[in-house]
């Protein structure tokens, strides 16, 4: 009788015959949990091998560093990441150009356009569409790759060889992604700056003087350092929630490709996490912000 | 040297004919109703849940920002005029956006693509059905359908969440928040974010229709196909954004 059951419980596809349903949710929440412990796992050992990427594995680190920033395939030919998330950004200010300028002259204030940049530029703006960028490009680009070589046995054929697959793989793709961010990032800032800019004064016949005086007033550096390290931390997060996905892709051509969602919908939400909980430890509840000085 | 400046014309010239061909095939019978039903369902199903959790840090942060704003020029009993501005104009749509462009646009592409490469369209244009009709518009209309009901979704959750975040952590009175929510916000606005998320919804879903048919080589094409889908659905959607908020600023004066 005990070895019957033991057997049934063995074989996972067969149903059993009492609370099947039960049962059956019990182990897609043990299966849940079990996940957590192996992407936490994962993430460990990428941070572990972190030193091997420096060492060890230098010029693949370089070769991705060139790659990320312009990008491979059809996205080389359109710029890579650095056209990308400039575009994105640059809409992005204008949007707030558009919304904020036509709000503020609704009250008679749209003198402080130059304020609303300085603020919502580099407080939202910039951090978190440079995040969405990131995870659009590098992110999905690199479980593209590392699917691709998990579905061709090229990550197997690595090991056969003797190469540390997870400090060849994906601890290189975390140094380059934090690598490539800082240059992206003052890409994106500059250009949803420009954008608001550009739109303010020329779209809408705002004096340049009023707009930058307004500006300069109110654009804190301090601000800039802490949306900055807000990127950093959301680049180390996106990069390694991507690679998890694309290292253990399972499934043909379409699990790579479902892959790369499921990797693009939890690194965005995740990203936004981290901005909501910088942005509360950093400004606090009073916001860190004076606007008569 | 000439081919690689080719190439993204082409693909933007093949884009629009699929985009024309999608249009056509819309009136034409049979209508692929059972897939339509199935697309959005599927739809749906994927994007509800990463919805609700992006729609919380995104409310969160906005309103946060906002209610800083107007309690240093203490007006802070405007702030649900502030959250209501600025998650039923943009945070909504944009959020909606993000959510169908990385979980439904995904999924579609990498099922149109690993049909592709396994030839099953053609096999389907063999037979006689026209795959446009068969495959790509109800993914198109469904797409359409989930992102303007999930649109009302991400509004209703973000005020709720904003009204939760301000009063219980930045001491708004409540019934100040609720009555400030149509100050600066009416029927123009909420017709605009309506429609933009539909447009949305449309975009992403034949830019990943396209990206999926125009598929090829293994694994890797389909990863990479994936890829720019949620790339250039994310520029193009930024791109409407743009100019679909700039229309409504206009329409509502």
């Amino acid at each position: 009788m005990m070895a019957t059951l033991k057997g049934r419980r063995a074989m996972a596809a067969a149903p059993s015959t009492q609370f099947y349903r039960i049962k059956q949710a019990g182990d897609k929440l043990v299966d849940g949990f079990n996940q957590l412990g192996r992407q936490a796992n994962f993430y460990a050992s990428t941070l572990r091998s972190l030193g091997d990427a420096f060492v060890r594995y230098k010029g693949e680190t370089i070769r991705l560093l060139a790659q990320m920033g312009l990008g491979s395939g059809a996205l080389a030919l359109i710029g890579g990441a650095t056209v990308v998330i400039g575009f994105l950004t640059f809409a992005g200010g204008t949007v707030i150009a558009i919304q904020g300028y036509s709000t503020l002259s609704g009250i008679g204030v749209e003198a402080l356009s130059g304020f609303v940049s300085a603020f919502v530029n580099v407080r939202i703006v910039a951090p978190l569409v440079a995040a969405i960028g990131l995870a659009a490009t590098i992110g999905a680009g690199a479980t593209a790759q590392l699917g691709a070589m998990r579905i061709n046995e090229e990550i197997d054929a690595l090991e056969v060889m003797g190469i540390r697959s997870v400090a060849y793989l994906t601890s290189t793709r975390l140094v380059a992604g934090v690598i490539v961010v800082v240059p992206l990032f003052c890409v994106a800032v500059i250009m949803a700056v420009v954008g608001t800019r550009l739109s303010v004064t020329m779209t809408y016949g705002q004096s340049t003087g009023a707009y930058d005086h307004y500006f300069k007033t109110f654009l804190n550096p301090l601000d800039l350092i802490w949306s900055f390290l807000q990127v950093l931390f959301m680049a180390i997060v996106i990069m390694l929630i991507h690679t998890y996905y694309g290292f253990t892709a399972t499934g043909g051509p379409v699990g790579v490709g479902e892959a790369v969602g499921r990797a693009t919908r939890t690194s965005l939400i995740m990203a936004s996490f981290v901005t909501v909980a910088v942005s509360l430890a950093v400004y606090g509840q009073n916001g860190n912000f004076h606007l008569s000085g | 040297m000439t081919d690689t400046a080719k190439k993204p014309v082409r693909a933007v010239g093949s884009f629009y004919a699929l985009s024309l061909d999608t249009l056509l095939a819309i009136p034409r019978r049979p209508f692929a109703w059972r897939e339509l039903v199935v697309q959005t369902w599927f739809v749906a199903r994927v994007s509800l849940a990463p919805t609700l959790m992006l729609v919380v840090p995104f409310t969160v942060l906005t309103v946060f920002i906002v209610n800083i704003l107007l309690t240093e020029i203490g007006a802070a009993d405007y702030s649900g005029s502030g959250a209501a501005l600025a998650i039923v104009t943009q945070t909504g749509p944009v959020v909606t956006v993000l959510v169908v462009a990385g979980a439904a646009a995904t999924a579609m592409c990498a099922d149109l693509g690993a049909r592709t490469i396994r030839e099953e369209l053609d096999a389907l244009r063999v037979m006689g059905i026209n795959p446009i009709q068969a495959l790509v518009v109800p993914r198109v209309i469904a797409a359409t359908i989930v992102a303007l009901l999930l649109n009302g979704c991400v509004t209703i959750f973000g005020l709720a969440g904003g009204f939760l975040f301000s009063v219980t952590f930045q001491h708004v009175t409540p019934g100040a928040y609720a009555g400030g929510l149509t100050l600066l916000i009416g029927l123009a606005e909420v017709a605009t974010a309506t429609v933009k998320s539909a447009l949305f919804g449309m975009s992403a879903a034949l830019i990943a229709c396209y990206k999926g048919i125009a598929v090829g080589g293994g694994p890797q094409g389909v990863g990479n196909a994936v890829n720019e889908t949620v790339v250039f659905s994310f520029m193009a959607l930024f791109l409407i954004n743009v100019v679909a908020t700039g229309v409504g600023v206009e329409v509502a004066k």
